[in-house]
């Protein structure tokens, strides 16, 4: 049997994280500044062998060393134990774009490339017009490689990289970037190359291209080999591991309380349930529950106004919904106890939200308090074709068969 | 636009496996693409283009002639030509400095592909040297018409020019390779070295000749501690004999200095590949 193209072992990587570095001469010689700094290991460990027309993915969360570990495969790290040996002709996509000089031009960073993958110009020359063409860079070739947008960096990289005809192609997060047109370009090359019996790693968190394209996968944890096997049974558990973790976040931020605000007013509990009184989680189209406990020390809330309203995780506020004045304007809330709020079909799409509760007085407007969870529930999607924040009904006629009868 | 969809369609699958060059081939293919680039960009976006490269020695040339020779009547040596003189030690000089202060940037400015890619980066340091060395080259030209002017015959003696290149090729290199290597961990190196090339270049007998310091700083400590450094410094070695070649039409007089550049410059380039070695393998880390 052949040897395998891509055998890793017992890799470990390990940098350095400076508190206090000298960068220059001067600070190392006239200062007497020393370097200080702690060493922490990015992969640990690693072993494993890619073996030939493999499909190899590699998953974990960021900063779990995945990115070092391709690096340390493609040469550009140098592993402080264990050893890579990689054998065929090895092109690499890491992060954005492959390696370009920003001066030169796409043109002259083309064969650049190829001088270093060790192809002769000749064979660049003839292979030059598909790179352009696949890249879509046309009209731009000629620019230097500075001025291009960051999807044109991207197609040219890719462009580049499959050209050039490797054994080896090492992929790492940047189907992430460019068009959806180009993306699926990509994927097709991609399968192509596949079938063709190349060797492909490929790094990502995206679980459902892994699912779709890797034979095996590797998932990191914290730089070391947290399960290695077959694609499914390694997605499944990570996936499992990431649902997990987010319920257990989710959780933990459900003891939120705010502190006191006017008049001693204090929001004691507030808490997120989805349609099995689970906390956190619900779907498009299920119902939410929002329970807010609060604390009125002088004599319970008269004439207040109760305010949720919802955000993406770090974003800017989405919808609002408020009490009615009238109504709750005649009446006064006891001095402890809880109100609940529900939103029978919650239209939000896949994703996280965050609640923010305020109570205010409804005369002067001026808030009693207010308490923001930033991260407080999780949406469950429908499926592919909504994208964005909120679900809308929706209707397709393929084509309008009448087009005088189409109206609303 | 028929045929570009066409092409776009053209599957990797329909076509033959591209060619690999050899392990030595596929090098010197890179390094030829390096050095292009490399000589290229001196000329991008200037509408003197190559012109530069004489102007900048030209210029140079004339100012010192103006300050050194009419100002302060610096002669030529032995009634010979001070405008040969100047400027054949000032195209040596600009070669070997700025292959110096090219070589030491030349990782630095490459750190888009250092990151990204794994090859042989000591060539982007070997091809900056050899763009210099090509700079050089063309530079030469610029004695011709004060050779013919000043009707200073060159003959023979020509011939010890390639390997006194050649030398002075392997001083900047081994130097440039730990300049090169050293920037990555130390930035101000690059503004270092312009700053002692420029305190190199006044130790250097490039516009003031040789014969004339004999004695100048008299024979006690400073007149010891002047003749360790003049005569250590071996671009003093490289420019005396390119005076001899050029000025004086005569083999280069110096074979002990001779022998001890050459020495020095293989010295240099080894210790200069290990250095580099050494310090490359957290390069992409520390970049």
């Amino acid at each position: 049997m052949a040897e395998a193209p891509i055998q890793v072992q017992k890799l470990s990587k390990r940098f350095r994280i400076y508190h206090q570095r000298s960068e220059t001469l001067k600070q190392a010689l006239v200062d007497r500044r020393r370097s200080r700094y702690e060493e922490f290991w990015a992969v640990k460990d690693a072993d494993f062998q890619v073996t030939e027309g493999e499909t190899f993915g590699i998953i974990g969360a960021n900063g779990s060393g995945k990115s070092t570990l391709l690096k340390c495969i493609a040469g550009i790290l140098v592993p402080d134990r264990g050893r890579v040996a990689v054998r065929g002709r090895l092109a690499s996509l890491l992060e954005v774009g492959a390696g370009f000089h920003p001066d030169y031009s796409g043109r002259e960073n083309i064969f650049l490339n190829g001088a270093i993958l060790g192809l002769p110009r000749r064979y660049i020359n003839s292979v030059l017009d598909e790179i352009v063409a696949f890249a879509e860079l046309e009209q731009f070739i000629d620019n230097p490689v500075r001025n291009y947008s960051s999807g044109m960096y991207t197609r040219l990289g890719f462009s580049i990289a499959i050209h050039m005809d490797p054994d080896i192609l090492l992929i790492d997060e940047v189907l992430a970037v460019g068009d959806e047109a180009f993306q699926r370009r990509c994927m097709d090359h991609i399968e192509e190359m596949r079938r063709e019996g190349r060797t492909l790693i490929f790094v990502s968190h995206a679980a459902d291209t892994v699912r779709k394209l890797c034979h095996r996968c590797l998932w990191l944890e914290a730089g070391a080999e947290r399960m290695l096997g077959p694609t499914d049974a390694v997605v499944d558990g990570y996936i499992e591991e990431v649902n997990r973790r987010e319920m257990a976040a989710l959780q933990q931020a459900a003891e939120a309380t705010s502190g006191p605000g006017w008049m001693g007013v204090r929001i004691t509990s507030l808490r997120v349930l989805g349609p099995d009184g689970q906390e956190g989680l619900t779907g498009t189209g299920e119902p939410l529950l929002v329970r807010i406990g609060y604390e009125a020390p002088a004599g319970g809330l008269n004439r207040v106004r109760f305010r949720v309203s919802f955000h993406p995780a770090d974003g800017p506020e989405l919808v609002s919904v408020q009490t009615d004045d009238r109504e709750l304007g005649e009446r006064s809330l006891p001095g402890s106890g809880e109100v609940a709020l529900t939103i029978p079909e919650l239209p939000f799409l896949d994703g996280v939200y965050g609640t923010k509760v305020e109570i205010e007085d409804i005369a002067s407007g001026r808030p009693y308090v207010s308490l923001d969870r930033p991260q407080s529930f999780r949406v469950h999607g429908p499926g592919r074709r909504e994208q964005g924040m909120a679900l809308v009904g929706h209707r397709w006629e393929l084509p309008v068969s009448d087009p005088s009868a189409v109206s609303a | 636009m028929a045929t570009t969809e066409a092409l776009r369609e053209g599957a990797l699958a329909s076509r033959p496996r591209a060619p690999q060059s050899g392990p030595v081939a596929r090098h010197l293919e890179l390094l030829w693409e390096l050095v292009r680039r490399d000589v290229r960009a001196r000329y991008r976006g200037s509408v003197l283009g190559i012109g530069w490269t004489l102007l900048n020695p030209l210029v140079f040339m004339l100012v010192y002639a103006l300050v050194f020779g009419s100002l302060l009547k610096v002669q030529g040596p032995s009634g010979k030509s001070y405008l040969v003189f100047l400027l054949c030690g000032l195209l040596a000089w600009t070669f070997f400095q700025q292959a110096l202060v090219m070589a030491a940037s030349s990782i630095i400015a490459n750190a888009g592909v250092v990151r990204k890619v794994a090859f042989p980066w000591m060539l982007l340091t070997v091809s900056t040297v050899i763009a210099a060395l090509v700079n050089f080259l063309i530079s030469l030209v610029l004695l011709v018409p004060f050779l013919i002017v000043s009707k200073s015959p060159v003959g023979l003696p020509l011939l010890a020019l390639p390997g006194l290149v050649l030398v002075t090729f392997g001083l900047s290199l081994g130097l440039g390779l730990m300049l090169a290597a050293g920037s990555v961990y130390f930035r101000d190196l690059q503004y270092i070295i312009n700053l002692a090339t420029m305190v190199w270049f006044y130790l250097t007998p490039v516009i003031w000749p040789l014969t004339r310091y004999q004695g100048f700083f008299g024979h006690g400590k400073l007149g010891l501690l002047a003749h360790v450094v003049i005569y250590a410094n071996p671009m003093t070695w490289v420019v005396i004999s390119f005076q001899d070649i050029f000025v004086f039409n005569r083999w280069p007089q110096h074979w002990h200095g001779l022998i001890y550049i050459t020495l020095l410059a293989a010295g240099l380039i080894w210790m200069g590949v290990r250095v580099f070695r050494r310090l490359r393998r957290r390069f992409a880390e520390e970049i």
